[in-house]
């Protein structure tokens, strides 16, 4: 079959020795920084997207896939050991998992964590092979009044999916559409909104926007609220649950990762949805729903199996349509660019061995995590006592670095720390930003689509009408969105979020 | 952030907010979206057919001031989280070393410039301690040495008035 000559030639890529070791470090660097509380794979990633100028593509996207995924798994670590979440996924384990430490089962609940994450990570990676090909077949049949609206499909669940308040999160997109605005016009050359400041005329880098908002804001950020760590100091116990536990971690895995690949696959925040929705439902399910926080393991085991879940299928729109579903992809697409990759429906059939390549690699680096985790647990641990007042300054020189290292310019730099200085600023005002890298990663495809499809038309705005899938999209976007206003979904918005 | 944000203004109920966050936020799209919209008058809207360089970031400043408008007239609605204080430590001593390292690369090279970022960047948290930190920036500054310029070969200077590169 098709489909398994697919998946051989992504494992005769992945089992690469250089391949290998990259997926390896990927692995590493996102344990690394899902342990540590404050770091996370947005910051990371942006800070590492200039070192990949000198890999190949595919090891550069396997290593970055690697570090996203990574740091699903080194979240529930601190969660569970610290009772502060590591990640933005692994804020529902705290709630069990750490109850579980108290209770001395530590090391069940990070096994059992480890284990859901692996069986979750096989699945989807599966789940990404079978869907990734009719997608992109799909997508190939998009004409760009279609792609515009899928984009603004997108756009807008991002809005609706997103947490806070929805003008905001509208404002940030619109944001972001409008700083991809900047520099000289792809089409006739001329300069706009760099208000005679030639320095921009290539427009504003991404990884500039990424490490201000992303890095430098989220320091910031991590000063003005100090955090206590309370790391548990009884031994860890035994890793391996017992019968009895795997018994009742079944199904709260199945079912966290089916959930999880679902959210994963819709643009906005997914995979941080996914772990909310899986420990509600669990809840729900359970015989005796008042054991949960009392240290249940299947809280710990439905959430973590839906996080990674969602993380990896959040690729899938990514790799076949060519839209990020959340910020960590978008920073993906960033990658591919550097590399003169354009994400899409083409790379499956242009980059075959980077496509299975790096699907093969997913279920490669969930083996390498198990292995990272459970055994050296001991290590990550010892890590937790590092104290942020070191972290943050190794933090910023590396940001440092890496942004000067993208065109070797220190106006980079100067531009890096105003964006920070924004991003601190938005964040303050109580704004999300990952909405706003969303908006600019796209806004050069939103743009350049809707030029394709008004030339085609003829200047006749009616084409977005005329032609069904873009119909049946724009629909969708203002269904979703008018839902989400209604002030009865808006309570229930809420008490999602605030759960 | 919503959490703190509601207990704050709870604890403080018979004041009332002057200006809320969300007052600033809109009145901040209002103006950014101004700028946008007169920073782009000199470019067309294109015709018929071909969309000109204006039409997408004059539009986009359009509803960006719609949505700033919407956000300024719903801050005086429902919850109101005041501004609050805006600490000054941070930002200053963070961005200021960002700032202090694109000065000093081209010149003092990476050798100088790395030092100084950790250091001055590590001022924004009161309890750094001083022994600690200078001693942590110069291994630091070691370990970047190695792996960004002899590891990966990134041609970042390292002590140009010293070295010549």
């Amino acid at each position: 079959m098709e489909i398994f000559d697919n998946i051989m030639l992504g494992f005769s890529v992945a089992l690469g020795l250089k391949n290998l070791g990259l997926c390896f470090l990927g692995c590493m660097i996102g344990t690394l920084i899902g342990v540590l509380p404050g770091v996370g794979p947005v910051a990371t990633i942006s800070m590492l997207l200039p070192i990949t100028f000198g890999i190949d593509p595919v090891g550069a996207l396997i290593m970055l896939a690697g570090i996203y995924y990574g740091a699903q798994y080194g979240g529930s670590t601190t969660a569970i050991l610290v009772n502060i979440p590591g990640e933005a996924t692994s804020v529902v384990t705290t709630l069990d998992g750490h109850q579980m430490a108290r209770q001395g089962r530590a090391g069940v609940a990070l096994g059992i964590a480890a284990i859901g994450s692996f069986v979750a990570g096989c699945i989807a990676t599966i789940i990404i092979a079978l869907l990734a090909v009719p997608m992109a077949r799909m997508a190939l049949l998009f004409k760009p009044a279609d792609y515009f609206a899928l984009m603004i499909l997108g756009l807008m669940l991002a809005v609706v999916l997103a947490r806070g308040s929805i003008p905001k999160a509208i404002a940030m997109i619109l944001a972001g559409v409008l700083l991809s605005t900047v520099g000289r016009d792809l089409e006739t050359g001329e300069e706009r909104l760099i208000f005679g400041w030639s320095e921009l005329d290539d427009g504003i880098d991404f990884a500039v926007i990424a490490m201000g908002v992303f890095g430098f804001a989220e320091i910031l950020r991590n000063l003005y609220m100090p955090e206590s760590r309370n790391v548990v100091q009884a031994t860890i116990g035994r890793l391996l649950p017992s019968r009895l536990d795997f018994r009742q971690s079944f199904w709260p895995i199945i079912r966290g990762t089916g959930l999880g690949s679902f959210l994963g696959l819709l643009p906005g925040n997914g995979a941080v949805l996914a772990p909310f929705a899986s420990y509600s439902i669990e809840k729900k399910l359970a015989t005796d729903p008042s054991r949960f926080g009392c240290g249940a393991i299947e809280g710990v085991a439905g959430p973590e199996s839906a996080n990674n879940a969602g993380a990896q299928t959040a690729f899938i729109p990514l790799l076949t349509l060519g839209i990020p579903p959340n910020a960590v992809m978008a920073l993906m697409v960033g990658a591919m660019t550097i590399h003169n990759l354009v994400p899409g429906p083409e790379i499956m059939t242009k980059q075959p061995k980077l496509f299975w390549g790096m699907i093969a690699s997913m279920w490669i680096g969930n083996l390498m995590l198990i292995v990272i985790n459970l055994p050296m647990i001991g290590i990550w641990v010892r890590l937790l006592k590092v104290p942020y007042r070191l972290l943050f300054p190794a933090i910023v020189l590396f940001c440092c670095i890496g942004i000067y290292s993208v065109n070797n310019n220190p106006v980079d730099v100067y531009l890096t720390a105003a964006f920070g200085l924004l991003g601190y600023v938005l964040i303050r005002l109580d704004f999300e930003p990952a909405p706003l890298l969303l908006g600019f990663v796209l806004g050069r495809l939103l743009e350049e689509k809707l030029r394709q499809a008004m030339a085609i038309s003829r200047g006749s705005a009616w084409t977005f009408v005329e032609h069904r899938i873009a119909a049946v999209m724009l629909a969708i976007s203002v269904v979703a969105l008018i839902i989400a206003v209604l002030p009865s979904m808006r309570q229930k918005r809420n008490i999602v979020f605030a759960e | 952030m919503s959490g703190t944000a509601a207990g704050a203004s709870g604890d403080n109920p018979v004041r009332p907010p002057g200006i809320t966050r969300d007052l600033v936020a809109g009145l901040l799209l209002v103006t950014v979206a101004a700028g946008a919209f007169f920073g782009t008058t000199d470019l067309s809207n294109g015709e018929g057919a071909g969309i000109g360089p204006g039409l997408m970031p004059r539009g986009i400043a359009l509803l960006l001031g719609g949505v700033g408008a919407l956000i300024v007239v719903l801050s005086f609605f429902g919850a109101r989280a005041p501004i609050g204080g805006i600490a000054l430590r941070g930002p200053l001593f963070v961005l200021g070393s960002v700032v202090l390292f694109a000065v000093s690369i081209r010149t003092l090279g990476l050798a100088f410039a790395g030092p100084l970022a950790v250091i001055v960047s590590a001022l924004a948290d009161r309890d750094s301690r001083p022994l600690e930190i200078i001693i942590f920036a110069a291994a630091l500054t070691l370990l970047c040495v190695g792996l960004f310029k002899f590891a990966l070969r990134l041609p970042i200077p390292l002590a140009p008035m010293l070295l010549g590169y």
